[in-house]
């Protein structure tokens, strides 16, 4: 009996310190790093700023799906619906009433949000396969709408002349898409420390406690959907927002922006980043988009295959996704300092 | 002495199987109860009855002199009927210190204050320490409750429903699982809890329940035995049948 006593108080002083307070040093750096490499990238990839604005909105997409699954548990595939939304959203507005690129941005967060509030009150119930058939089938279904209401959205051609004005009335988005890029990166800079601010909030805190064990959290007195489906609305604003984003910075919306390839591709990347830590997101999108980048162009034909070794390759040897590759490494520095 | 849970005439039926027949009992302010009963009882029955994890087929509960049958688990809880598991039922991934900041947090109901930073919470910070301190989990309050020992979370556990500050406590089995050697950490724990509090122990170790208990309530076949001291309880004759005979049978 004792010896279940002293190992147990063993294994305790040995987990104590590092994954957790690895994990602590990078939420630190984790922002600023992603703003200070977003600038040199800028500097220095000077030929691939359309690519690179294209990685930023995407982050901030895939962050939202991080919200949801991550801090949530929330298994989706239809996250595409908010930022769908969001994109149409925006575009419409800009179209037909307002081009300002930060009330597209608001238009895009609020349709996000409400679309995600409503459908998540009515899906939410759901656990596991009934809850990811049922988040497919929103995306669907937000993709069907578009496409019929070929009047405001354009259909299958999509949604064009989005023409956003200079942000702040002072930056012009010029041809070479700089200012887009700098947009896009201010963008998603704010929209990961507004994440990082809500989960350390109260709610974010509860909304870990739902995704380990919901019925717990009934037994403290709390009420696990109404946490998950603020969440989701939570998540919803960010995709509309990453949504319209899209459409400022391209100046088109199309269907596949709802569809059921681009939720997918967002949870490769999430899972490529590693989840649950907000800058894991970044990571696998810029990982993502960029090797897909560089595989398109020398090998067009393959891009896909290598694709998938390489996210078979993660999954197999570092199954909490890149980032949790770097806390390892931050970890084991950490180690070698205290040591010396 | 304030009444504080009321059970009149609660049974409950599976089918044609009568699990509970037409338990009656009280707890008043201040009261150290313990639950005893041999194995198939319907002790665990009688707990999911009273927390509301299932509904009654007859009888009526009162917390604190409302009518609570009808009320979800969640809802009794807020009202103050508050149970430890039998088995610790803990965020895994969670440190010590955020279950407790949790707890305190939903009880206040605080817990959709999406831009408020938990460090930041007016009164969170002293009072978690305040909790930590009662249970002696300070040294841990900062790591991750799946690495701690088994007795430890035992403690949190308790520490969790402390921090919700019950009216009625319901402990299932708290030292289950706890080397002996160390259950009088859990006891002592209990003996620190608030005065006013009623508390209700589930256990079957009755030495334990010697220790613990100033009232015994006996169990058998679903319904209520007997109860009284725990003097009384060890002199009924009936008690010493219903354990032995059950040994007798089990063997």
């Amino acid at each position: 009996m004792t010896s279940v006593a002293e190992r147990d108080g063993k294994a305790g002083q040995m987990t104590r310190r590092t994954p957790l307070a690895a994990r602590r040093d990078l939420d630190w750096i984790g922002i600023p790093l992603v703003a200070a490499v977003g600038l040199a990238a800028y500097w220095l990839l000077p030929d691939d700023l359309a690519l690179l604005t294209r990685i930023a909105a995407s982050a901030l997409f895939v962050l939202s799906l991080d919200l949801v699954l991550g801090y949530g548990g929330i298994a989706t595939l239809g996250q595409a619906a908010m930022f769908g939304t969001g994109a149409y959203a925006a575009g419409i507005v800009a179209v037909n009433w307002n081009n300002d690129p930060f009330a597209m941005l608001a238009v895009g967060g609020l349709a996000g949000g409400l679309i995600a509030l409503v459908t998540g009150a009515l899906i939410l119930h759901a656990r596991g396969l009934t809850l990811l058939m049922l988040t497919i089938a929103v995306g669907q279904i937000v993709q069907e709408v578009a496409n019929k209401a070929r009047d405001w959205t354009g259909g299958s051609d999509g949604l064009s002349g989005i023409d956003p004005a200079p942000v702040l009335g002072l930056f012009r988005f010029d041809m070479f898409g700089r200012t887009s890029y700098l947009f896009a990166l201010a963008v998603l800079v704010v929209g990961l420390l507004v994440a990082r601010r809500i989960v350390r909030s109260p709610f974010g805190l509860a909304c870990r406690g739902v995704k380990e064990d919901p019925l717990r959290i009934s037994a403290i007195g709390g009420s696990p959907k109404s946490y998950l489906v603020v969440l989701y609305g939570v998540a919803g604003v960010f995709a509309g927002v990453a949504g319209a984003l899209t459409a400022v910075t391209s100046g088109i919306v199309g269907l596949d922006s709802a569809g059921f390839p681009w939720s997918a591709e967002a949870l490769v990347m999430l899972v490529l980043g590693g989840t649950g830590r907000l800058y894991g997101a970044v990571i696998g999108t810029a990982a993502f988009m960029g090797i897909h980048h560089i595989l398109a162009a020398s090998d067009p034909f393959h891009w896909m295959g290598f694709i998938g070794l390489f996210l078979i390759g993660i999954v197999l040897f570092l199954p909490g996704g890149i980032a949790s590759g770097v806390e390892r490494l931050g970890g084991l520095l950490r180690g070698k300092g205290d040591g010396a | 002495m304030t009444k504080l849970l009321e059970v009149e005439g609660l049974s409950k039926n599976f089918g044609g199987l009568q699990v509970s027949s037409d338990i009656s009992m009280t707890l008043n302010a201040g009261d150290r109860c313990a639950l005893i009963g041999p194995n198939g009882a319907g002790k665990t029955t009688f707990v999911n009855l009273v927390t509301g994890v299932i509904p009654p087929s007859a009888g009526t509960i009162r917390l604190d002199g409302r009518d609570i049958t009808r009320l979800s688990a969640a809802e009794r809880v807020r009202l103050g009927l508050i149970r430890s598991f039998q088995v610790a039922r803990l965020f895994k991934s969670m440190t010590v210190r955020e279950h407790l900041e949790l707890a305190v947090l939903q009880r206040d109901r605080r817990t959709f204050r999406l831009f408020a930073n938990v460090a930041k919470v007016a009164g969170l910070a002293d009072e978690v320490a305040g909790l930590l301190d009662t249970m002696g989990l300070t040294q841990v309050a900062h790591t991750a409750v799946g690495s701690l020992a088994y007795g430890q979370q035992r403690l949190l556990e308790i520490a969790l429903a402390l921090a919700m500050k019950p009216k009625v406590l319901i402990l299932d089995e708290p030292a289950a699982g706890v080397p002996h050697s160390e259950s009088q950490r859990i006891l002592d724990a209990i003996d620190r809890l608030p005065k006013d509090l009623a508390v209700l122990m589930i256990e079957h170790d009755m030495d334990l329940v010697f220790r613990f208990a100033r009232t015994i309530v006996v169990l058998a076949q679903g319904r209520l035995l007997c109860s009284g001291t725990a003097k009384e309880i060890v002199a009924d004759p009936r008690v010493r049948e219903v354990y032995l005979g059950s040994r007798a049978n089990a063997h």
